[in-house]
């Protein structure tokens, strides 16, 4: 468009209306781009999902095979059946692939379960014998499982040790002490807040869907929280998830009114003879 | 979305030159802004305080270059804070964001290629006006 320009010609009310209109146009068509773009899969198109699960999947190999030469995995069936029977239960009942995850157990007298990359779910020895009944494993391993699920491990492992560090790990270049340095991180210090109460929340929803009561879980965490104070060195899994009786609450407020099984939390025979096998492993 | 037109007078080449080298700088704001947006709010401050006392000319062009250079900065902000919360926070990389990155992608190149053509025609002692940011300068810059 060409034409003679001159200062102050304009109505100012006919000039700002012609800002607004195209300013508005203007912002119409960003958003409108964005949102067509937003419709192509770019995830899939750049293979970024496969290409994060496989960096992942390395870290989380990486990470196991340093805790297996340094740790004792149990591998009696007659300890892990029952507590595969647990997981597999959560996932069948949250369309949760179980294949994807590769239960672990470790005789290790510290109260504990964690994640770790690559869908990787460490339970101590500790944590079983702890638990009085099967509904508090339940929500223990459920609040793994959603951490898992959610993504947090990646998360927090990227937060606490840098996105550098864990490429250098999946490329082969990282040394051992930083590999112990970055399991300490993930087994024995807490996800913020915020993750701890989305896991505690998403595995409230996966016992209710498995018609598990999560109430046991919230008494689990009461219970833990008290004993505390008493052995601090070794409950690892409390220590590790601050204000404890705060998310013991916030169970309790999301059940609240609801009902559910209670058989299941009573089934506690298959439960202690569990315990006993653990127990006699451990002595 | 550009409008060329012949200015009120005819500019001095030195007037000329003054106002197509803000557009040069703004280019310059303009690759460094889409990674890290303070260089745009940098570029603007460097234009206002350079140009205040220039001819009318002069004036309205830094003037347009730096409301092209605002314009960008909460658009560009938003991209950086939500890369920012993909590396540090538990929000994860999503088709969204990546549209929202091409999205800016997108529009960064269209303002730079309609920098580059303005610092071209203004050397020439053309005047051009940019839709929104022309009117808006109009709105600023009196004679």
């Amino acid at each position: 468009m060409v034409g003679n320009w001159r200062p102050n010609q304009f109505n100012l009310q006919s000039l700002m209306k012609k800002i607004l209109t195209e300013l508005v146009l203007t912002v119409a068509i960003i958003v409108a781009v964005w949102f067509g773009l937003s419709q192509v899969d770019w995830m899939k198109l750049f293979k970024i999902k496969q290409a994060t699960q496989n960096t992942e999947e390395k870290i989380g190999d990486l990470f196991w095979k340093m805790m297996q030469n340094s740790e004792t995995e149990i591998t009696s069936d007659s300890i892990v059946a029952p507590v595969d029977s647990i997981l597999t239960r959560i996932c069948t009942a949250n369309s949760i692939d179980r294949k994807k995850i590769k239960l672990h157990l470790l005789r290790k007298d510290d109260i504990n379960a964690f994640a770790l990359p690559g869908n990787h779910l460490v339970i101590y020895s500790g944590l079983i014998t702890t638990c009085e009944n099967e509904a508090e494993l339940y929500g223990v391993i459920g609040h793994e499982l959603a951490h898992m699920e959610k993504n947090h491990v990646m998360n927090k492992l990227v937060k606490e040790i840098g996105l550098s560090v864990l490429i250098s790990i999946s490329t082969g270049n990282g040394n051992s002490e930083a590999i112990k340095s970055a399991i300490k991180q993930i087994s024995s210090s807490a996800y913020d807040r915020k993750l701890e109460t989305e896991a505690d929340l998403t595995a409230v929803d996966y016992l209710e869907k498995a018609g598990i009561d999560p109430e046991p879980f919230a008494n689990f965490l009461y219970q833990l929280a008290d004993q505390t104070k008493n052995l601090p060195s070794q409950i690892y899994w409390i220590s590790s998830h601050p204000e404890s009786k705060e998310r013991a609450e916030k169970i309790i407020e999301r059940i609240k009114g609801k009902s559910f099984p209670k058989a299941e939390v009573m089934d506690s025979l298959r439960f202690e003879r569990l315990k006993e096998r653990v127990q006699e492993l451990v002595k | 979305m550009i409008a060329t037109s012949t200015f009120h007078y005819q500019p001095t080449d030195h007037e000329a030159e003054k106002a197509s080298n803000s557009y040069v700088m703004s280019m310059i704001a303009i690759m460094g802004g889409l990674p890290l947006p303070i260089i745009n709010l940098i570029a603007t401050f460097f234009f206002y305080l350079g140009n205040r006392k220039g001819t009318f000319y002069v004036r309205w062009h830094c003037t347009q270059a730096l409301l092209s250079q605002l314009f960008l900065i909460p658009f560009n902000s938003a991209g950086f804070w939500w890369t920012v919360s993909i590396i540090f926070t538990s929000e994860t990389i999503s088709s969204q964001y990546i549209a929202y990155i091409l999205t800016l992608f997108i529009f960064n190149l269209i303002e730079f290629i309609g920098t580059i053509y303005t610092a071209i025609i203004t050397r020439k002692g053309r005047h051009v006006e940019w839709w929104v940011i022309g009117g808006l300068t109009n709105l600023i810059c009196k004679a």
